[in-house]
């Protein structure tokens, strides 16, 4: 237990120096869900009149629908980080070292969760500063970011499982956009239950991310909602059950 | 007892592809022992099995006493591995890519860091040690590369064609450092497509070709096998094949063999007393009638004892082709 934890951390920190060295890198992991929080929440500025919209401002009700967005976003990255890491020979190197193969990807998934709690918290603080407010304050603020790091991470098991499936990058990256968003806009992550069609309501319920962004969204405008939290966490838990039980034969299958 | 025992070894892809066939040679500790083969011979599938990356379908591997497949974990341990194509993290640096392999081998971060001083002094890349490897010329990259495979100060160190891609000095500097470890004690194992090298270099060689092992033996003794020196007959150019054969019938008698070999527009005889036999062979060729080119006597190379074992000679225009290719892959 000792041993794989402290071979992930040493591979945890040659991905967390790749993060901060390249510069690009860093700048469009925070740069597009930047760009989305402030043109949805000027394009949607005003669906805050509708009636039956329960928000104080579409700002209040977009912030984690963003996060979730970004969580989704950079799960992609983690399957496309996995693939250029064989073409690159590197995931080899590591398997002739004696270390256990779980350290591999406990690595990873470390390093995910770290990306995504960093963006988390920028995300956060750039809705600060356009004037959103925290119900829960600091404690929820933190809920939210575990969430979020978790939910992240159960996608990035699917992200892995295509990307050593397909052991293209590209197809990856093309993969990730096509599912991401139909699956943001089949949730309420944009329009509240009420206000969608109800073919479209049914339909969100069946999915994931609605979970997230409901347990989010109660977080920062209502409160403690623990039966949201509760739910959230149990289907992350599920999803992540199926995708690591996935990512794992599949990892298995490259490397035999 | 041998530090590598391979018996029997067998790998099939899946597709049917028969890439190692049944092969079996052993490596004494402190050799410098070499797989000399074409493209697509086994070199590379035979390494990685040895090394524990992948599975033989049947067969033995064991190196320092381990068996490759119960026991791999021990066997990595001990045996350092630098791949046919360089595996290194282009956004580090090249301390950053040394410390990392010395601390996934379990050494102590003050001991990863010394060690990798170390390394780069050796490799001669003390001044480039805080520069992204992503800026690294190929021969630079080739030395990182190889300063991984040693970060852990490994007995066995398997080499898959380590000086492809690198230009006559930096191929020369690599030797002499290879020697260098060699003396100290490593046993290495490599794979090259060179001749010269195999010659230069090592003390044993296989030549493997189509996934079984043709000969084996010191470069020295597979070229006495042939028989002596080489008289060799290049025919004037635009003599068809029939015209190569009648003169391989006129002279094949001088050959100690009996007969000669035929390649390429060219017959060759071995003999061990080509003084007096060139004398013979040309009073036959001049009675005859025939064009000469060119004629020569030279000692058999390896390029004759792996011609005799495979019936071809090395294709050397796919070497080049696949250098560039290498080159293609890097840099992002
Ligand atoms: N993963 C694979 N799946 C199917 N066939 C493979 C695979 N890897 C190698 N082969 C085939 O097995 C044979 C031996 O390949 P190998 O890479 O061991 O040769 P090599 O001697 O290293 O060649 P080279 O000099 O080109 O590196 C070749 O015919 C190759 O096409
Ligand atoms: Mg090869």
């Amino acid at each position: 237990m000792m041993r794989t934890f402290r071979e992930s951390v040493v591979l945890w920190g040659r991905l967390m120096r790749k993060i901060v060295r390249v510069k690009l890198l860093l700048f469009f992991a925070l740069f597009q869900p930047l760009l989305f929080l402030l043109l949805f929440s000027q394009v949607f500025n005003r669906l805050d009149q509708l009636p039956g919209f329960a928000y104080d401002s579409y700002l209040q009700f977009l912030v984690p629908s963003i996060i979730a967005l970004t969580a989704l976003n950079s799960a992609f990255q983690s399957g496309i980080g996995m693939v250029t890491d064989i073409e690159d020979g590197l995931l080899d190197k590591f398997l002739i070292a004696p270390i256990r193969r779980s350290s591999i990807l406990f690595g990873k998934v470390m390093a995910d969760a770290t990306r995504m709690a960093m963006q988390a918290l920028v995300i956060v603080g750039v809705s600060l500063l356009m004037g959103a407010r925290f119900e829960t304050g600091v404690l929820g603020v933190g809920m939210m970011i575990v969430l979020a790091a978790c939910f992240g991470i159960a996608w990035a098991g699917l992200s892995n499982v295509i990307a050593l499936r397909t052991g293209n990058g590209e197809l990856t990256m093309m993969i990730g956009i096509l599912i991401t968003f139909p699956v943001l806009f089949l949730s309420t992550s944009f329009m509240p239950s009420a206000l969608l069609p109800s073919w479209l309501d049914t339909v969100a319920t069946f999915n994931p991310i609605t979970y997230i962004v409901e347990a989010v969204r109660a977080l920062v405008n209502t409160g403690w909602d623990w039966d949201a939290i509760g739910k959230a966490f149990g289907v992350t838990a599920g999803l992540a059950v199926v995708t690591f039980t996935a990512a794992t034969a599949a990892f298995r299958k490259v490397i035999s | 007892m041998p530090l590598i025992e391979v018996s029997e070894l067998v790998k099939i892809y899946p597709g049917d592809v028969q890439a190692v066939n049944d092969i079996t040679f052993s490596v004494e500790e402190g050799e410098i022992f070499g797989f000399l083969g074409p493209n697509g011979a086994g070199k590379t599938t035979t390494i990685r099995i040895l090394v524990t990356l992948l599975a033989p379908t049947s067969g033995r591997a064991v190196v320092d006493g381990i068996d490759v497949m119960t026991n791999p974990e021990e066997v990595r341990k001990r045996v350092g591995y630098a791949a046919q194509f360089i595996g290194v993290d282009d956004d580090l640096t090249a301390n950053e890519n040394l410390v990392l392999q010395a601390r996934l081998h379990g050494l102590s971060k003050t001991e990863a860091g010394k060690r990798s001083n170390d390394l780069l002094e050796i490799l001669q890349l003390t001044d480039a040690a805080h520069r992204r490897a992503g800026t690294f010329s190929g021969g630079m990259r080739r030395r990182l590369d190889l300063g991984q495979a040693l970060a852990h100060d490994p007995r066995v160190l398997f080499l898959d064609e380590p000086t492809t891609g690198l230009d006559p000095q930096n191929r020369r500097a690599l030797w002499t450092y290879l020697r260098e470890l060699n003396e100290r004690g490593v046993t290495i194992f490599l794979t090259t497509q060179y001749l010269e090298e195999a010659d230069a270099l090592t003390r044993r060689l296989a030549i493997i070709d189509q996934g079984v092992i043709a000969v084996e033996g010191t470069p020295q003794a597979l070229k006495d096998d042939l028989g002596g020196d080489a008289i060799t007959v290049t025919l004037a150019a635009g003599m068809d094949g029939s015209e190569v054969d009648r003169v391989a019938g006129l002279i094949g008698q001088y050959s100690d063999a009996g007969t000669a070999r035929t390649y390429d527009g060219a017959v060759r005889v071995f003999t061990r007393d080509a003084a007096s036999r060139l004398a013979d062979v040309v009073r036959a060729l001049d009675s005859a009638g025939v064009h000469v080119a060119r004629l020569e006597v030279s000692e058999p190379t390896l390029d004759d004892v792996f011609l005799r074992h495979t019936g071809a000679k090395m294709r050397v225009e796919e070497v080049k082709q696949r250098s560039r290719m290498m080159s293609a892959r890097k840099p992002r």
